[in-house]
């Protein structure tokens, strides 16, 4: 039997993906161990009736039209995954139904928001200029730093990088002088990392707004699970073993060092293990305590587990055109203040924000004709679940379900309710059972002041081997959450082990 | 940016790295916890296997029998996973050299689950292969592994009408004695109206216990249509549209169905006319499919035939005979490997398998598969079918103790 290899991943979320592939793409004998049936963790499908339902994607990010490639196209033409994608339209509507509330939908491209930002509310027009250029710096900045160059350097070449590094978006918005509700119209985003706008480092956020804006958000034909499979056969193509239904109990440990994994009764060695796992399960139950140096127990009992989701899944028996949806993504919240928004995700009653998507607008032909396929998404805080029980448990979710429902039919003005021929409902619950992730968390790490993409992509060099030969990646990894984060995360890190693996030369083998 | 904006910057950089060390320092070094809320919710409501005990065998004549079951605390099931009513459990058994699985729709009740009771009814099949070995050796104290409970025939508020109409045939009835004996426990609020179809009226499987439910409340309804028979009191014949209409309340109402595949593809011919909304008409099958030649696009040359099938699992592989009539599944199973299933019927893709090389055959109607999947080649082995010889890379488990 086979049970010597160059490279192990374990999990196989968009992170691990792209890891194995990186790893058998650079010929190096690969196993990739999966616990599920499916690939994918948090990016699949599922098939209810005539419909088959996007698990998680709301907008694919840096990935550009097949002229103009971005960084996760390039990636996936590189590892030989080419797929037809959908480009989706228009940003996003962002409703406010409060006082001083608003409805705005934003279209793609710089110059058409900064228009329709002006048109809704007059005299923010230089602000949000800015704030463009300030955001294609901080593109500019990030690429400057993976490529290796030095802070000096990105200062010169991406100043607005440098200047707010440290300093929170809002901040940033309102020394711009962008009137509060212009502010807020731009702050939406926040909800796909999850942290309000007040607390999240400026580059970042900047950096989302006009990728999203400027290169445009993509979907698949075939759901996420198409392309999770389609990397599946990627890293098959290239030599890579891919194992389902495979739970990995343990990580091996020799000397101090990461040396395989334990699968059922047998051991599989692995010149270098990567995790696509939250590593605080690793840690806790996974390895032999004495091999976790002090440095790295303190640093992941120091960060705080990010949020779960709460998904509503509707199959509706008439079409887009007949319900009047023309909206690809819609915002929808009582109050225009993140830190609000966020506060409130820390409770099962009072949280309010949510976003509802209608993928048929994005990708026509997702479902039957004459049928539409939406789901609404809300996040709530690490925490927030505990009190659910099995007792109460279908009464809180039915309870969630219809509130999400109605809000939207009440912002929107339409009938949905009376449509529905398919439903499905994720909680914490379900991405626990599905991800295996502490408490269900789907967004990695929450970002602290001093955890966000700066702070730890500063610290990827000491902090990416916390054990000899046990590397992370995916969404708890130095980036932030995010299908384009955790592919790049599992990228980077796939690279960098089997760097590790040339410079140790043949003395291994 | 001017000099000392950079400076500044430069400074305010070195501060945040600063912070992050200090925050780290002065974080516990202490264990980090083993589970959490959530995950403890999945084992409670979503465990992977239940393993259960028989405590009672009740004989419903001849050819049907029910089995209670209690949680089998000697291997670790201190409780049973509640449900919805209409779901069933799959069970896992080791006969002869196969490990095979069978879905029983949950005949009793969540309160019951939750009193650490399953009750499932089975109907001995003539010829089969999991029942007639049931009949034979199960006695009480028998142990035997399950899934958690899974289907999709339920009541689902959001969607649903407050009237379901359930048509069952023969041991289909268990899931819609589920939700009778709910209603009557007041955790399920439906109205519920089953047209039930057998042979005879002195064979009718939980008849009188049915009976005995609807005289308790005037929520459920229950009407026997037999086939064989004209006997006052009962209908005759088959379950026609007629018939829903004369007992379908006037309200707003959604039709479940379960039954055998032969009364499902008659009882939908039937349903189709009465032009419900999409979503209102639920059905699932209880019992086996018909043989593949039975079915639309079906390769005639394929017929009869023994495939040779090799099997890639994990890091081993083994050739194997597939026989043309039989689903990919029953192949693996004969050759004593311990592939993945659980609702046998081409919904839940706990079978999905990649081929590799080589053709099967999926009838449509068991379809179900996600769009990708049928894009790269992969199938769920309990509903496909060989017509060639192949290759199938199966995703066996690492447990083989999920069989009792
Ligand atoms: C509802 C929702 C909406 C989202 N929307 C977007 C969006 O619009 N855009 C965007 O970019 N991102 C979005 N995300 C975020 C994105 O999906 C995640 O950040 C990303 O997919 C995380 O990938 P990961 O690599 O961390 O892997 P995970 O998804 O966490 O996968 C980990 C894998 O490891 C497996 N595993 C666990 N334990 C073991 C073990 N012991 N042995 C073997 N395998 C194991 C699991 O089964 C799983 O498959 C969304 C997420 C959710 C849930
Ligand atoms: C969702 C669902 C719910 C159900 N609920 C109920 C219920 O409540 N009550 C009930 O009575 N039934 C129920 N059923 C039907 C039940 O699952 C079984 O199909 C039924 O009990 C017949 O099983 P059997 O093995 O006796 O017969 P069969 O499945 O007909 O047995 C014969 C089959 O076994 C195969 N076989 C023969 N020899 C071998 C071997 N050596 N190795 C492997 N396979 C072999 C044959 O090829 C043949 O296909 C349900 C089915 C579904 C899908
Ligand atoms: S066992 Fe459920 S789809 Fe095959």
């Amino acid at each position: 039997m086979a049970k010597n290899y160059d490279v192990i991943v374990v999990g196989a979320g968009n992170g691990g993906l792209v890891a194995a592939a990186t790893a058998c793409k650079l010929g190096k004998k690969t196993l990739l161990i999966e616990r599920h049936n499916l690939p994918g963790g948090a990016a699949s499908s599922f098939v209810r009736g005539r419909f088959e339902f996007e698990t998680a994607l709301h907008e694919l990010a840096a990935y550009g039209p097949k002229e103009k490639p971005q960084g996760i196209r390039q990636m996936f033409n590189w590892l030989g995954v080419d797929l037809a994608m959908h480009e989706i339209p228009g940003a996003y509507r962002y409703i406010i139904t409060g006082k001083d509330g608003f409805d705005v939908a934003l279209p793609n491209g710089r110059e058409a928001v900064i228009d329709k930002i002006e048109e809704v509310v007059p005299g923010s027009r230089a602000g949000v200029s800015k704030l463009f250029d300030y955001g294609e710096e901080c593109i500019k900045g990030y690429d400057l730093l993976q490529a290796g160059k030095l802070l000096q350097e990105v200062a010169k070449l991406a100043p607005a990088f440098v200047k707010y590094a440290t300093v929170p978006y809002d901040q940033v918005l309102a020394e711009l002088n962008i009137p509060l509700k212009a502010r807020q119209i731009l702050e939406a985003y926040w909800c796909y990392i999850g942290i309000p706008s007040d607390t999240f480092e400026f580059p970042y956020f900047a950096e989302m707004l006009v990728t999203y804006v400027e290169n445009g958000a993509y979907a698949p034909t075939n759901r996420s699970h198409e392309i999770t499979t389609a990397l599946v056969h990627a890293i098959q193509a290239n030599g890579g073993d891919v194992w389902f239904n495979t739970e990995v109990k343990r990580v091996l440990t020799q000397d101090g060092q990461a040396v395989g994994v334990q699968v059922g009764n047998d051991q599989i060695y692995g010149r270098q293990v990567i995790c696509d796992l939250v590593p605080n399960t690793v840690y806790a139950k996974m390895i032999d305590p004495a091999v976790v140096p002090e440095h790295t127990l303190k640093l992941t009992n120091a960060r705080q587990l990010g949020t779960s989701g709460y998904l509503v899944y509707l199959g509706l028996n008439k079409s887009p055109e007949e319900l009047g949806i023309k909206d690809y993504s819609v915002f929808i919240s009582s109050t225009g203040d993140s830190r609000t928004q966020y506060e409130r995700m820390n409770t099962l009653d009072q949280n309010d924000f949510m976003i509802m998507n209608c993928l048929n607008i994005a990708v026509p032909g997702c479902s039957p004709a004459g049928t539409s396929l939406l789901y609404a998404t809300q996040l709530y805080r690490d925490g927030s679940w505990d009190q659910v029980t099995a007792e109460n448990y279908d009464e809180v979710k039915d309870k969630i379900a219809r509130r999400v429902i109605k809000q939207y039919e009440d912002a929107t003005g339409i009938k949905i309710s009376d449509a529905v021929e398919e439903v499905a409902i994720a909680t914490p619950e379900t991405f626990a059972r599905y991800m295996r992730t502490p408490n269900g968390d789907i967004y990695g790490y929450y970002g602290k002041k001093w955890g966000q993409t700066i702070a730890r992509m500063a610290n990827l060099d000491k902090e990416a081997q916390p054990i000899p030969h046990l590397y992370f990646c995916g969404g708890s990894s130095f980036m932030m959450d995010g299908y384009s984060s955790a592919y790049f995360t599992g990228f980077t890190i796939g690279k960098m082990a089997c760097a590790a693996l040339d410079k140790e030369g043949v003395k291994n083998e | 940016m001017n000099k000392n904006e950079e400076q500044a910057a430069f400074t305010k950089l070195g501060e945040l790295n600063q912070r992050r060390q200090e925050e780290i320092n002065a974080a516990a070094a202490t264990d980090l916890p083993k589970t959490y809320p959530m995950n403890e919710l999945v084992k409670a409501l979503h465990p992977a296997t239940q393993y259960l005990k028989v405590t009672e065998i009740i004989d419903h004549g001849p050819d049907a029998k029910s089995f209670v079951f209690a949680p089998d605390k000697d291997k670790g099931t201190t409780k049973l996973a509640t449900f919805q009513p209409g779901q069933y459990i799959s069970l896992r058994l080791h006969i002869g050299d196969s490990y095979v699985t069978r879905p029983y729709a949950i005949r009793s009740t969540p309160l019951q689950a939750k009193e650490g009771k399953y009750v499932l009814t089975m109907k001995l099949v003539n010829g089969g292969f999991v029942t007639p070995y049931i009949w034979k050796n199960w006695q009480v104290g028998t142990t035997v592994a399950a899934s958690g409970p899974a289907g999709e025939l339920f009541y689902e508020p959001l969607r649903d009408g407050k009237n379901i109409v359930a048509i069952a045939g023969g041991s289909g009835i268990t899931p819609f004695y589920s939700m009778a004996q709910a209603i009557l426990e007041n955790t399920l609020d439906v109205n519920l109206t089953i047209l039930y179809g057998s042979r005879r009226h002195d064979n009718i499987l939980l008849g009188d216990e049915l009976q005995g439910i609807a005289e308790q409340t005037n929520r459920v309804k229950l009407v026997n249509v037999l086939s064989d028979e004209e006997v006052p009191g009962f209908e005759h014949g088959f379950i026609s549209k007629d018939l829903i209409e004369k007992y379908a309340p006037a309200a707003d109402y959604s039709i479940f169905i379960s039954g055998p595949s032969v009364m499902y593809q008659f009882v939908m011919k039937e349903v189709a006319q009465l032009h419900l909304a999409p979503g209102r008409v639920r059905h699932e099958l209880n019992g086996n499919t018909a043989a593949p030649d039975q079915f639309a696009g079906y390769p005639a040359e394929a017929k009869g035939k023994t495939f040779s099938m090799t099997v890639i699992t994990r890091d081993q592989s083994k050739t194997i005979p597939a026989a043309a009539n039989e689903s990919l599944l029953i192949a693996l199973e004969r050759a004593g490997i311990i592939a993945p299933s659980m609702c046998r019927s081409g919904i839940c893709s706990a079978c999905r398998s990649q081929v590799l090389d080589g053709h099967t055959f999926t009838p449509t109607e068991f379809d179900h598969r996600r769009a990708a999947d049928r894009e790269f080649g992969y199938v769920n082995t309990c509903v496909a079918y060989p017509t060639s010889d192949l290759t199938l890379k199966v995703p066996v488990h690492d447990y083989a103790n999920q069989f009792g």
